[in-house]
């Protein structure tokens, strides 16, 4: 991902759809996030860049939906359903993912890997 | 006069309308398609129906619902009208066609039909900042909804109320085309109505509105001159006034007006969100205006046919592995990007592995290959491009007629790719809206800069509160207390231990506050205090004071065998705040040790101990009443909020957020 300010971001991005398991009344994911435009992003433990106030996957459930469907621990979320995650606070971000009544969730999330493996692929 | 001229009008409208009824059914008999015709005949009795629903109804809502209703009815009929219009042209045009001698085999290959699914709408709006943040004023509202055409189906999302407390316009609706070929124009029209008081558009007269706008004030009257006119801002108004094939019927109510439109293809179908320009008809001065910020972003996935459903199926021959004459009967299944090979026809009803797949798509080649000696038929060779390397699968069908289908079946899938293009690439999902429809209608949106609201539980009321449940049960303790190791101090005979047994009788002075929740469930927990219970509580009833509590306690002082007080040569007012801090002070000894939540030597020591026990001044006291972390007993769930609004005011915190 390169962020260079005043200039749109780039990433190589990588689609995962989670499909919420229905607990009772509750849908849930099973991940957890961190960050967001009004969080201090120097204690962001995942992010490369430290001043980055993106949305990041700070825990994913053993077992649970969000692991199922390929999100992993370090991720950054770009978009959740078409909404942008790049320029959000931490509770918006969460209300988004959290959506009553949407069963499913496609989320559009970065990571180094992703990066590394498309230079390498790249390179050959 | 002219009123009669108005009836004269609707009575030849009304004569124009059942000719055309006419007309459509002699072209619906002809045809020789009922189909059509019924579902004419059924639009026009819901168009009937809610006709006569916006005649009768009150309510504004259901006004906007049932205009709604004839807006798509109207558009139903419009599109079923033309359909019946091209078949009527298409088959003139066969008649034609067969009359005239060259008719050459048509060998034009159709391309299967697909699902195509238009789903998560949303509209962003761009309101000015000046008119988003100030508050007076009344909203102006507007119902809008989106009407999507595909072909011959036409449907219309819910009905949304937007005002300037949105940011977005969304419709949360899945709208599924079945039949959808690849050429499809899928179009996109919002509709919105200005949603003000309830105006009954077309009862008052022209002369009289003009009177009323220039006594309503200028924006008044205007939205008012507006919605007496029909179509004043776009030339289509309640859904096609544009051709005398259809004469609307003009009804009293909302009247919805094109807002913006766009048209979407094949070419926008993508797995993912999207965002597409839209042609923003209307300008500032109409009254169904509102602020688009002139793209609408939503997922439009397409399912074709070829890609969901089996195209060929049968028995067939493949070579496997290296052996020239090792032929292994399978069941084939051509479906979607793959050739399914399974050992028999009921494995792959049990969903059992297929043996072999071969892919088929873009890169595949196909052909026939020489006569097989040894068979009677030709031999159909596969190519793939696996990675770097070519693999070719040899197969046979058992007959000619069976090879030449299977051969069909492969031209007829690749050109159902070549059409559908990047929708055969994988298969995009499409969820069907569930069957059941939540009853419940979503309150207004909230607009995300209204989003981070305190929790009610969080408000200073209640911490307030809390901290008159507090001081509350200090003073209880007090009463088992002793006085702090200052207030020696002030007596000046002799140092007293900090240990010493205070008795107090029951009426103590007691810090009455103003609190709203009942003491019982605090008092109750104090060992040992029950009988200071009723005093608590009968003092609770009386309204806050200073003086007489003190005064109060200060007969009963004098009067205390304790052999501690001493006479004092102090004044008033110094046995005064001695009395008071003797009363808050001794909390400090002789409470629980404070849990982990609460972290600061408390000032409120000295805060309350001049404290005239009135909610207010706590809540002045110093940076700790707002986030107190007094950490003793009391309900867990004020705890709870209390720390998750310390978190979240705490910049230091990284909140981590479990969803």
């Amino acid at each position: 991902m390169s962020f260079i300010p005043g200039q749109p971001v780039t990433a190589v991005v990588q689609r995962i759809e989670i499909h919420k398991l229905r607990d009772g009344d509750n849908l849930i994911l099973g991940f957890s996030i961190g960050g967001g435009i009004d969080q201090d992003p120097s204690q962001n433990p995942f992010s490369e860049d430290k001043t980055d106030k993106g949305i990041y996957v700070t825990r994913v459930s053993k077992g649970g939906p969000a692991e199922v469907a390929g999100l992993r621990m370090g991720d950054k979320i770009m978009q959740v359903n078409g909404w942008d995650m790049t320029m959000v606070t931490h509770d918006q971000a969460r209300k988004k993912l959290t959506k009553k009544g949407e069963d499913v969730v496609r989320l559009l999330v970065t990571r180094k890997s992703l990066e590394n493996a498309v230079r390498q692929s790249m390179m050959h | 006069m002219p009123i009669d001229r108005l009836a004269d009008m609707e009575e030849k409208l009304r004569i124009l309308e059942d000719l055309n009824m006419i007309y459509i059914r002699q072209i619906a008999l002809s045809l020789k398609d009922s189909d059509i015709q019924k579902k004419i005949d059924y639009e026009i009795r819901m168009r009937e129906g809610a006709c006569k629903l916006l005649a009768a109804c009150s309510q504004r809502d259901q006004a906007l619902e049932a205009s709604k209703s004839l807006l798509t009815c109207n558009a139903r009929i419009m599109a079923y009208m033309s359909e019946l219009q091209r078949m009527k042209e298409a088959q003139v045009m066969q008649r034609v066609a067969r009359r005239s001698s060259d008719a050459g085999p048509m060998d034009d290959r159709s391309p299967c039909k697909g699902k195509v699914a238009i789903s998560d709408l949303r509209i962003p709006l761009m309101w000015k900042d000046t008119e988003y943040f100030k508050n007076k004023g009344e909203l102006h509202r507007c119902a809008v909804f989106c009407l999507l055409q595909l072909g011959g189906e036409i449907f219309d999302t819910d009905m949304v109320m937007v005002d300037r407390t949105l940011t977005d316009i969304c419709f949360d609706n899945t709208i599924v085309f079945n039949e959808a070929s690849p050429g499809f124009e899928l179009r996109v029209e919002l509709y919105s109505c200005c949603s003000e008081e309830d105006y009954s558009a077309g009862s008052t007269p022209r002369k009289l509105a003009s009177k009323l706008s220039s006594s309503l004030g200028r924006s008044a009257g205007k939205k008012m001159r507006a919605a007496l006119e029909p179509g004043a801002c776009s030339p289509t108004s309640n859904g096609g006034g544009a051709t005398i094939l259809l004469p609307v019927p003009s009804v009293p109510g909302p009247k919805y007006h094109l807002l913006a439109h766009t048209t979407l293809n094949l070419s926008h179908v993508q797995d993912s969100f999207r965002t597409h320009d839209l042609t923003i008809t209307g300008n500032e001065e109409c009254s169904y205006w509102l602020p688009l910020y002139g793209g609408v972003c939503c997922r439009l996935a397409a399912q074709p046919h070829c890609m969901t459903q089996q195209m060929m199926s049968g028995c067939l021959r493949v070579k496997l592995g290296g052996e020239p004459q090792g032929w292994t009967n399978v069941y084939g299944v051509l479906k979607g990007t793959n050739l399914f090979c399974y050992h028999q026809k009921e494995d792959m009803e049990a969903n059992v592995e297929p043996v072999l797949t071969i892919g088929i798509n873009k890169e595949t080649r196909i052909r026939a290959a020489e006569k097989d000696p040894h068979s009677k038929a030709q031999n159909i060779c596969i190519t793939n491009q696996y990675g770097g390397e070519e693999v070719t699968h040899t197969l046979a069908a058992d007959s000619r007629e069976d090879t030449q289908r299977w051969m069909e079946a492969f031209w007829q899938q690749f050109y159902d790719m070549s059409q559908w293009r990047q929708c055969c690439d994988d298969l995009m999902k499409i969820e069907l809206p569930s069957p059941r429809k939540p009853a419940i209608v979503t309150p207004k949106q909230g607009s995300l800069y209204h989003e981070m609201v305190i929790d009610t539980s969080d408000d200073i009321g209640t911490v307030t509160d809390i901290l008159a449940r507090r001081i509350e049960e200090f003073e209880l303790r007090a009463q088992l207390g002793s006085p702090p190791h200052w207030m020696s101090l002030f007596d000046e005979d002799s140092p007293r231990s900090p240990h010493k047994h205070q008795h107090l009788p029951p009426h103590s002075p007691s810090p009455r506050l103003h609190s709203r929740q009942p003491r019982s469930p605090r008092c109750h927990r104090t060992p040992g205090l029950l009988s200071s219970n009723a005093s608590l509580t009968s003092d609770s009833d009386s309204p806050t004071s200073v003086s007489p509590c003190f005064r109060q306690a200060w007969s009963p002082d004098t009067s205390s065998p304790s052999s501690r007080f001493r006479p004092r040569t102090l004044s008033l007012d110094a046995k005064l705040s001695t009395l008071r801090g003797r009363g808050y002070g001794g909390f400090r000894c002789n409470c629980q040790p404070p849990t982990a939540n609460s972290v600061s030597p408390r000032p409120t020591q000295t805060a309350l101990s001049c404290s005239s026990s009135t909610s207010s001044s706590s809540s002045s006291e110093g940076s700790n009443s707002q986030e107190s972390d007094l950490g003793f007993s009391r309900p867990s769930g004020a705890r709870r909020s209390l720390r998750n609004l310390r978190a979240k005011l705490d910049p230091r915190n990284w909140l981590q957020s479990q969803v």
